[in-house]
């Protein structure tokens, strides 16, 4: 079963919050990746059937995703921190167990198995309100499985967990993914995208801007011209050592900016720290000027570094 | 049988949510000054045999302070606050993801606050009348079907502005204090626009047998009770209608 985006836009208003994107994901873990605004809460909403695409289709299978239909395959755990305070973590999976429509019997075998996947027996019967960050995390996480989904939908799922529980939670979407389970995770962070999954989308500005494998999309990015914007002193020093490098295409100046034409950014992001140091050239602003670019560069170099 | 399930889970929620919550404080108070001054009326007047004086008194103090006012505010404290509460506490992305309908969901909630508003007002109108001996025997047979038809109208509607309203109590206050009192106590026909005349024109109409007019009939013309009763059901009706019509179609996107 596949969760796909057929031609899907999404406006706020005038504003838009996903642009023509169209995909499909298939079952295994893959990573939504993007930074702050870039579309992905907007994603999962339209995926979880809380928002209704403007223009396009989203698919659960074969079911509407805005159905109810749709709805008894999926499980979200939404990027918020609200909870029926006043419940245990035991009774607010509870609860959801009986929301969709088990027995008292059924949903109560089925929260004390979720709990345990999740870790939390020993600490389920404390009241959400008393409940850690990493705490709240699982019983979000416990809430989505109760009632064994084929898709999962987790929305910063990683957030607030220590790293022995990072590694739990991991472990568990593994098992969950070798089942044939499709999960697609949403982070701003790659290292941990990285780590669970070698599938990624990319995303920025309401675009997909890259998928596939994580190698995929960095040899992608190493093949791919770019055009950055470099503010230095002196920038003509600058420029006239920057046209003597093979991988650099162009370089126009302008004032104390350059713009630099490069065939490989990778190797020209590596290469240009060491050159202004040399140098003694001073660096006040560097910024790849392709919208797309910045961000899987931005994500690659953080998750470099 | 899974879908019902479902559903009577919400509603048992949704019921103890409610009832154990701030609008259970909010309410207690309208309704305790109402015990107060009720208490005075009876022990100030000393005998406590029927006589017209006292049912019009008393009458004047239900149509006017616990009719127009106490009933909305309980309305709206649990109206506005089966959905809205969710919706504010951002709880309501878990329902919406579950596999009940959305219409369901509203008359989940719906279903589960209007025992508890009927309960409170009847319980404590009851009180009130059983504290005033005849006078208030009298009066409770004779008004309790307009305070029944008042509270389910006020209650469709206050459930239309939680869906409509991402702060739905506040402008149900507003809505309450502007439309039901200030517009609904205007000479005229502007009057009308406000739930309560018709549950005032209903109890006039019950109690002009024992000789109950209304204050000034010049400012104040009751509508027949059979017209306001059919005004009430209509307006319930047509808020809880559109009330599920929006909640099936709207996104709330400020949940996350």
């Amino acid at each position: 079963m596949l969760l796909s985006f057929e031609h899907v836009t999404k406006f706020y208003g005038a504003v838009i919050g996903v642009n023509d994107i169209s995909c499909r994901i298939g079952p295994g873990i893959t990573g939504l990746l993007g930074a702050n605004g870039a579309g992905k809460s907007t994603l999962m909403k339209l995926a979880s059937g809380q928002l209704r695409p403007t223009q396009g289709h989203v698919r659960i299978g074969e079911h509407d995703a805005w159905s109810t239909a749709a709805k008894h395959h999926l499980g979200y755990s939404p990027d918020l921190n609200s909870f029926y305070e006043e419940m245990t973590g035991r009774e607010f999976v509870y609860t959801m167990a009986r929301l969709h429509g088990f027995s008292r019997v059924e949903a109560r075998q089925r929260t004390a198995d979720v709990i345990e996947e999740v870790g939390m027996t020993d600490r389920a019967g404390r009241r959400m309100a008393g409940c850690s960050h990493g705490m709240r995390q699982r019983i979000k996480l416990a809430q989505a499985l109760v009632h064994d989904p084929w898709l999962l939908l987790l929305d910063e799922p990683l957030s607030g967990i220590d790293p022995g529980g990072r590694r739990e939670i991991n472990e568990l979407l593994f098992r969950l993914a070798a089942q044939g389970k499709t999960i697609l995770v949403s982070s701003h962070i790659l290292v941990e995208i990285e780590q669970l999954s070698n599938s990624i989308l990319m995303m920025s500005r309401g675009r997909i801007i890259a998928s596939g494998t994580l190698a995929e999309v960095r040899n992608l990015m190493q093949m791919r011209p770019m055009v950055v914007e470099i503010v230095a002193e002196p920038a003509r020093r600058l420029a006239a050592l920057l046209a003597e490098n093979p991988i650099v295409q162009s370089v126009e100046v302008r004032d104390h900016a350059l713009t630099v034409r490069t065939r490989n950014p990778q190797q020209f992001f590596g290469e240009i720290g060491e050159l202004v140091c040399q140098h003694g050239i001073e660096v006040r602003r560097l910024q790849p000027l392709d919208a797309g670019a910045e961000a899987v560069f931005d994500y690659l170099q953080k998750g470099r570094s | 049988m899974k879908l019902l399930r479902a559903w009577t889970t919400l509603t048992s929620l949704t019921f103890r949510r409610l009832l154990w919550s701030a609008s259970t404080m909010m309410v207690m108070l309208p309704l305790s000054g109402c015990l107060l001054l009720v208490l005075r009326l009876y022990y100030h007047r000393g005998h406590h045999e029927y006589s017209f004086k006292e049912f019009r008194d008393f009458s004047e103090f239900m149509i006017l302070v616990f009719a127009s006012f106490v009933v909305p505010i309980c309305a709206l404290a649990y109206g506005t606050a089966s959905l809205g509460g969710d919706r504010e506490d951002r709880t309501l992305v878990f329902l919406l993801v579950r596999p009940i309908p959305r219409a369901l969901v509203l008359l989940a909630k719906f279903t589960a606050t209007l025992p508890l508003v009927l309960g409170l007002v009847v319980g404590s109108f009851w009180l009130y009348c059983r504290l005033s001996g005849e006078v208030g025997q009298m009066a409770f047979s004779l008004y309790l079907p307009a305070l029944l038809a008042m509270t389910f109208a006020y209650v469709c509607l206050f459930h239309l502005f939680a869906v409509a309203f991402r702060h739905s109590t506040i402008i149900a206050l507003i809505y309450a204090l502007f439309m039901e009192v200030l517009l609904g106590n205007l000479p005229g026909i502007v009057k009308r626009v406000a739930v309560n005349y018709y549950g005032r024109s209903i109890m006039y109409s019950a109690g002009a047998p024992e000789g109950l007019k209304s204050p000034d009939p010049e400012w104040f013309q009751p509508l027949e009770p059979e017209t306001a009763m059919w005004a009430l059901a209509g307006i319930a009706v047509a808020g809880l209608l559109l009330a599920l019509i929006v909640f099936s179609r709207r996104e709330y996107r400020d949940l996350t």
